[in-house]
């Protein structure tokens, strides 16, 4: 078959399972485009910018495990994905960004949009390709998409000079059947010995933690998980990259961990003998000061990244593989072992203490008068209610965010699509975009701020577009409200430039403009029958804009600097 | 590593963005593979003229970062190894003793 290299790039997707590229037109990817007029295996997602192009590719991802595919014209329009690609490069998500180039002879000539997208995406991006000939565009998607979805996965950019995807030229196209690089090989299957140590060291534990993260769930391994913990009978505390890799609702679930998490979760782990570490990196916001962290703990980290093994904390055992692999084999081990686990009644005992002392859900509705503001936290947990725990949460970034990952408990892996490690503002309306793409029968629910909401709110136009009917829950304080939170207890409460409470849109009028419902509630006897009318709606979008306190903290916070994981704050004038 | 337009940006791009210092850099392409054949062996391949490029950086790091960095280095896909007078990264296979911890 010949095909010219626009036809190519475009047979290429086809032939990798590709359902949807997300994506904006442009003079360098007009080819590109003419290629997926010419189509209809693929449907495009006509975006209103291109941060929301990458970020919508990401929510699908993220709720499927399929690789996102982006398209974007030159310039402005590979400067204006770098955002989610950035986003994407944090939380390992595997994406394929095809970027327009101006054409072959004009490049570093300051031609009209033209900009050097490998250069200024290199430190975000797993791997990089430019098109130097057509007949490489097979092989260069076949090898994007190996190097996108294997090992630790994340984005690829594929740079493309216009002139190399004209249609007047063609040539022979055969897809190739597997990708072989000879420099990448990422381990799979762990070591036997590695595994040996590992299991030892869970046989010895007395009061043993296991930390799973986003890992765990980019390699598919919640169900080796759920046996791991049944067979060692140890506490869970999960990422807020890997909420829902355990069930929230297990009674060995301690919450999450970390800079928000529970109390009962970041004692355990301060006070653990051996955290076994699956997918997780120890990421700042887990660890508190390095130097503090854990100090009577043994660890074990499962990763498939070696670079993240003993980056932040010193790993006792390190089990190089697949995270899915590595559980296989530690829980084949554990079960062909002759020596049992330890008794680990007196550990959940001290956890259960720490959990009734100062766990979550105190408090919450005592006030729920009209007299009194909403709580963020208890419009999360009626949307937690409403929603049967069922659905696809996307969320923003901020107070909200932590609000929802702390009472919206996710039962299954994917379920929850935030941006962790970027932390993204304007991630969550694009993302639940992609989610209710790929699942047009689930609910898909973006928790967000009015500070997050307006950073991409352009989409609910595209919402409108693609009759995509998600349901919209702003929790609205007025203000900037994480920003806030620290501005009160770093600053003496100097609120700077966190206020806007005179210039919002009515969000009612703005959602209604586009076609899509708006409900506004601004008193708690509103709250239950308001969330639950907005999802009564099957095919509308439905904006639902929530006032809450605008002087609700999130807690427990970790004190820092210089504290441990046993330092937090877990009211405004209570401290551990 | 490879002998490919933008490798070596790759590996001076990392040293700069994970904040380490480079006090000197060469680079030029392999034409002896004979202290190389370790390589080949491994990872089951035979180098051409000029496909491979040595590259060499002088940095003055701690033990444990030093450790962090040929990680980093060895991560990067155009990369086939790297060494420094203790440990030895090659794709894929773990020979160093700190990797089996």
């Amino acid at each position: 078959m010949k095909l010219a290299g626009n036809d190519m790039l475009i047979q290429s997707l086809i032939n990798e399972g590709v359902e949807f590229i997300f994506g904006y037109p442009g003079g360098a990817a007009l080819h590109i485009y003419d290629a997926i007029f010419n189509q209809s295996e693929i449907q495009h997602i006509l975006v209103r910018h291109e941060q929301a192009a990458t970020h919508a590719a990401d929510g699908y991802t993220r709720a499927t495990g399929k690789v996102g595919v982006v398209l974007v014209t030159s310039g402005p329009g590979a400067t204006n994905a770098i955002t989610g690609i950035a986003t994407a490069f944090m939380d390992s998500i595997p994406m394929i960004v095809i970027s327009g180039q101006v054409q072959s002879h004009l490049i570093g000539t300051d031609a009209f949009q033209e900009t050097d997208m490998i250069g200024i995406s290199r430190p975000i991006v797993k791997h990089s390709f430019t098109v130097e000939s057509q007949e490489s565009i097979p092989r260069i998607l076949k090898e994007a998409f190996y190097i996108a979805t294997s090992g630790r996965p994340g984005p690829v950019v594929i740079d493309v000079p216009k002139d190399l995807t004209h249609p007047d030229f063609k040539f022979d196209f055969e897809y190739p059947k597997e990708a072989k690089i000879r420099s990448y090989n990422p381990p799979i299957l762990p070591l036997e010995d590695q595994v040996k140590r590992a299991v030892e060291a869970i046989l010895e534990a007395k009061q043993p933690v296991i930390y799973a993260g986003g890992g765990t769930i980019s390699s598919n391994a919640s169900n080796e998980l759920i046996k791991f913990q049944k067979l060692t009978n140890a506490p869970v505390t999960n990422t807020l990259m890997g909420l829902g890799v355990f069930p929230a609702t297990n009674k060995n679930f301690m919450g999450m961990l970390g800079m928000h998490g529970t109390y009962q979760a970041n004692m355990a782990m301060h006070n653990a003998d051996l955290i076994i570490a699956v997918g997780a990196r120890f990421d700042d916001r887990i660890t508190n000061t390095p130097e503090k962290f854990a100090p009577k703990a043994k660890i074990i980290h499962l990763d498939v990244d070696h670079s993240s093994v003993s980056k932040i904390i010193e790993a006792d055992v390190a089990v190089f593989g697949q995270v899915k692999e590595s559980l296989s084999a530690i829980n084949k081990l554990l079960e062909a072992s002759e020596s049992q686990c330890q008794d680990l009644s007196a550990w959940h005992e001290q956890i259960q203490e720490w959990r009734s002392k100062h766990g979550l859900n105190h408090n919450l509705f005592k006030n729920k008068d009209d007299e009194h503001p909403i709580l963020p936290q208890a419009a999360v947990q009626h949307i937690y209610q409403a929603s049967e725990g069922k659905a696809f949460v996307t969320s923003d970034v901020g107070q909200h965010q932590m609000f929802a990952a702390q009472y919206y408990h996710f039962d299954e892996p994917r379920k929850w699509i935030n941006s962790g490690g970027l932390g993204t503002m304007g991630f969550g309306l694009p993302s639940a975009m992609g989610a209710k793409l790929a699942f047009p029968e689930e609910e898909v629910i973006c928790i967000t701020g009015e500070g997050s909401i307006q950073m991409c709110i352009q989409e609910l136009s595209t919402c409108a577009q693609y009759k995509l009917p998600i349901k919209i829950f702003n929790i609205n304080n007025l203000a900037l409200g994480m920003v806030k939170q620290w501005q009160d207890m770093n600053y003496d409460g100097r609120h700077s430039s966190i206020s806007y409470e005179d210039s919002l849109p009515d969000f009612v009028k703005l959602a209604e403009s586009f076609g899509h419902v708006g409900i506004k509630i601004t008193k708690n006897s509103q709250l239950q029958d308001g969330i639950e009318e907005a999802l009564s709606y099957k095919d509308k979008l439905v904006f639902v804009d929530i006032y809450v306190d605008p002087d609700e903290h999130v807690y427990p916070m970790l004190v820092a600097p210089e504290g441990s994981m046993k330092d937090m704050w877990l009211d405004k004038d209570l401290k551990t | 590593m490879e002998n490919k337009p933008g490798a070596l940006a790759r590996v001076v791009g990392l040293f700069h963005q994970r904040g380490y210092n480079i006090d000197s850099l060469h680079v030029d392409p392999i034409t002896d593979f004979s202290p190389y054949s370790f390589i080949e062996k491994e990872l089951s391949i035979t180098f051409k003229a000029d496909e491979i490029s040595r590259l060499t950086i002088e940095t003055t790091v701690s033990d444990s970062l030093m450790r962090q960095i040929l990680r980093q280095i060895n991560k990067l896909i155009e990369v086939l190894a790297v060494s420094n007078e203790k440990s030895t990264y090659l794709k894929g296979v773990l020979r160093d003793e700190n990797l089996l911890r």
